[in-house]
């Protein structure tokens, strides 16, 4: 199975760290952040598949960083983890582009197939675009090169 | 503080009310009785005064009319016969016969010469041959021709009044004298009839009776009261005397023409106002009759009206508690959906931890670096239950935040088994700490209903919550027995029941636990809106419910809804 890059944002340390261990054992590889900034920063630096991201963080809060990951970074899944589940939340991060909604405490099986789901929605969407690409590139090689560009 | 406030507002208003009450129909009340009564009253002592002065007047005229008429008699003996012929007693016994036959009021008739010597008399008494010369009626007759005396005893002694002529012839004078009968005289003044007590006498102007008065009065007698009404004036006059004896009369006097003798009619004044005073009495009862009512009335209003407000103050008073408590109970909603999410985050890393101990004990155990002991098993057991208990509070943090949601106010359908079972999660804990045994006899194959969940949780919650009341009144901590039962009638209806075992309701107190406000709980711990808003939402829905309770034996509640249309499902 291919790795799996997860990054749990939390600003509760110890959620962070024990969570991150259990999903260690689970296969996954885990990135971990205390805050927004600190996502931000790894997501720049490696190629992160899947995103848990609380809700509710001191500085910016999940939504707002939810809306920039999304901006930035539009590959990378992200699940929202709240304490509160309120309907407007939900609807507002779905709205944003989360792929899912989970209310704690959950159990890490749950998690861990959520994230499962959430890493095989994103391995359909780059088969998708490797498509497209792929047509593209038989259609007229120039645009390919022009649109690939070199960050990709 | 407020109450008493409020009790002395109340008591000020009460006054004020109570005194525009009184004031505003008594005021004209009392004016028109009282003008009423002026008129009445006074045309009434016009009447009477009018007719008792018609009644002297009369009488007047009658006693004048017969002394008129009696000197008109001695007139025509003057001026028939001359003194010589008169002298003759045989001559003067034949007129006098032809005088009784006139008028038998004439007691004898003599003839005096200038001397005053009774030369001639015919009648009873043996007169002839006295002189009178010095006599006061003598002179007087001699003097302006005519006179009538007073009532006086005389020669004979007997109470008798005279009427005497004299007529000059030649250069000699001489005199007719007659005497009046008085009792006849007396019987035609005495013979007045007016009401019960009315009566008529004559009297000189030195106050002695000259005719007998009927209430105590002999002729010749002085009239003590006399003083009290002595006039000059020749009119007819009325006025209103206590005589000497206390008794208030009505009188009414006239002095007579020819004679200083003045006639009294007078009556008692109760007797004479007797109309007047049936009238008065009439309008008094009328009065008290009046005022009696319009106090009574005047009370009776006031204590409605001052009822009604206050009723309708306690009822907002009420309302602004009710809504106070209500914005409470919001804010404690949205608190304990606060503290929910909080308990989540803590609990979310308990279950985490949880599971990595679980995990690496596993790893252990399946390394076989862990002897399958005893307290292994133990601990195995130890740490299950950790997942439990938090699964647990889990329950508990996702029903309260279930609660506090607000957002979920569209109707839809609900699924009533499922939905009473949640709600039956939230009173769980109290029913557990009660001691009460909840009983669920709940059909699987309920249709569902149509409406919103958070009315329907209430309604629920409302019905358990008081029955849970209701068992702990009766039972304490042990012994309660809550059954709920769900099932589909033959009708169609969904009928859901809840019945306790507790202290049950009486019968008057069944027929009101609908209506708003109304609570047996104690001040401040029920608002008596419960069921009153539980009715509402379920008649809303097009529901029903009902009662039935026995006290001391338990009460079953009893819903009744349709179920969902089949469009809607």
């Amino acid at each position: 199975m291919e790795d799996i890059k997860l990054m749990l944002v939390d600003d509760e340390e110890r959620f962070v760290r024990t969570t991150s261990k259990l999903l260690a054992r689970k296969g996954f590889r885990i990135f971990s952040a205390l805050s927004g900034a600190d996502a931000l920063h790894i997501l720049k630096g490696h190629n992160i598949h899947v995103v848990v991201l609380d809700v509710k963080m001191p500085g910016m809060d999940g939504i707002a960083l939810l809306k920039e990951i999304k901006r930035n970074f539009p590959l990378v899944e992200v699940i929202m983890l709240t304490g509160h589940g309120t309907l407007e939340s939900a609807v507002e991060g779905l709205k944003s582009g989360a792929s899912d909604y989970l209310t704690k405490p959950i159990d890490i099986e749950d998690l861990t197939a959520r994230v499962r789901e959430a890493f095989e929605k994103r391995r359909r969407l780059e088969e998708k675009i490797r498509k497209a690409h792929s047509n593209l590139c038989v259609k007229s090689p120039e645009a390919t090169v022009k649109k690939a560009g070199p960050g990709f | 503080m407020h109450h008493m406030e409020n009790e002395q507002r109340y008591t000020k208003l009460r006054k004020m009310v109570l005194v525009c009450m009184i004031l505003v129909p008594l005021i004209p009340f009392l004016l028109t009785i009282a003008i009423g009564y002026y008129y009445f009253t006074s045309a009434l002592e016009k009447k009477t005064v009018a007719a008792t002065s018609r009644i002297v007047d009369d009488h007047r005229s009658m006693i004048e009319f017969f002394l008129e008429e009696r000197r008109a008699d001695l007139e025509f003996i003057l001026n028939s016969y001359n003194f010589d012929y008169l002298a003759q007693h045989e001559n003067l016994e034949r007129v006098f016969e032809r005088l009784q036959i006139k008028s038998n009021a004439f007691v004898d008739l003599g003839v005096f010469n200038q001397e005053g010597v009774h030369v001639s008399y015919e009648g009873p008494f043996k007169l002839t041959g006295r002189v009178y010369k010095d006599e006061d009626w003598f002179i007087e007759v001699m003097k302006k021709g005519y006179y009538i005396s007073d009532i006086f005893l005389g020669f004979r002694r007997v109470p008798h009044f005279v009427i005497a002529m004299a007529k000059p012839e030649e250069s000699n004078k001489w005199v007719i004298r007659a005497t009046i009968d008085t009792y006849i005289f007396n019987d035609m003044v005495k013979r007045v009839r007016i009401g019960r007590t009315g009566e008529a006498y004559l009297l000189n102007r030195d106050g002695i009776f000259q005719t007998e008065r009927r209430s105590g009065g002999n002729i010749l007698d002085e009239d003590p009261d006399f003083e009290k009404y002595r006039t000059k004036n020749t009119d007819i006059k009325t006025f209103t005397q206590t005589d000497y004896r206390g008794t208030e009369y009505f009188f009414a006097t006239t002095w007579l023409k020819d004679k200083e003798w003045l006639l009294v009619v007078r009556q008692e004044s109760g007797d004479a106002f007797q109309a007047l005073t049936r009238a008065g009495y009439l309008i008094l009862f009328i009065s008290i009759l009046g005022i009696g009512s319009i106090l009574a009335v005047a009370f009776y209003l006031t204590d409605r009206i001052i009822h009604r407000m206050i009723e309708t103050d306690t009822e907002k008073d009420e309302l602004q508690e009710q809504l106070i408590r209500a914005s409470r109970l919001a804010e404690l909603g949205e608190m304990a959906a606060g503290f929910a999410h909080e308990i989540n985050n803590p609990l979310q890393i308990i279950k985490s931890e949880h599971t990595l101990v679980q995990m690496i004990l596993n790893d252990l155990s399946e390394k076989e670096q862990l002897s399958a002991a005893e307290e292994m098993a133990e601990l195995t057991d130890s740490i299950n239950q950790i997942g439990l208990q938090v699964d647990r509070c889990s329950a508990i943090t996702q029903s309260i935040l279930k609660f506090g949601r607000k957002s979920d106010t569209t109707p839809k359908n609900v699924d009533l088994k499922e939905f009473i079972l949640d709600v039956i999660k939230m009173i769980s804990p109290r029913a557990t700490v009660n001691g009460v045994d909840i009983r669920l006899n709940i059909a699987n194959d309920l249709p569902p209903v149509f409406g919103e969940a958070g009315h329907l949780q209430q309604v629920f919650l409302n019905l358990f919550n008081n029955a849970l009341d209701a068992i702990y009144e009766k039972h304490g901590v042990q012994g309660g027995i809550l059954e709920i039962s769900a099932t589909t009638e033959i009708g169609g209806m969904i009928k859901i029941s809840v019945t306790d075992n507790g202290c049950g309701i009486d019968v008057e107190n069944q027929k009101k636990i609908f209506s708003p406000f109304y609570t047996t709980k104690p001040l401040g711990k029920g608002t008596g809106l419960g069921l009153s808003v539980c009715y509402g939402i379920v008649t809303a829905m097009g529901g029903s419910m009902a009662v039935a309770s026995e006290k001391e034996v338990g009460t079953t509640f009893t819903v009744r809804l349709s179920p969902a249309q089949k469009n809607n499902l």
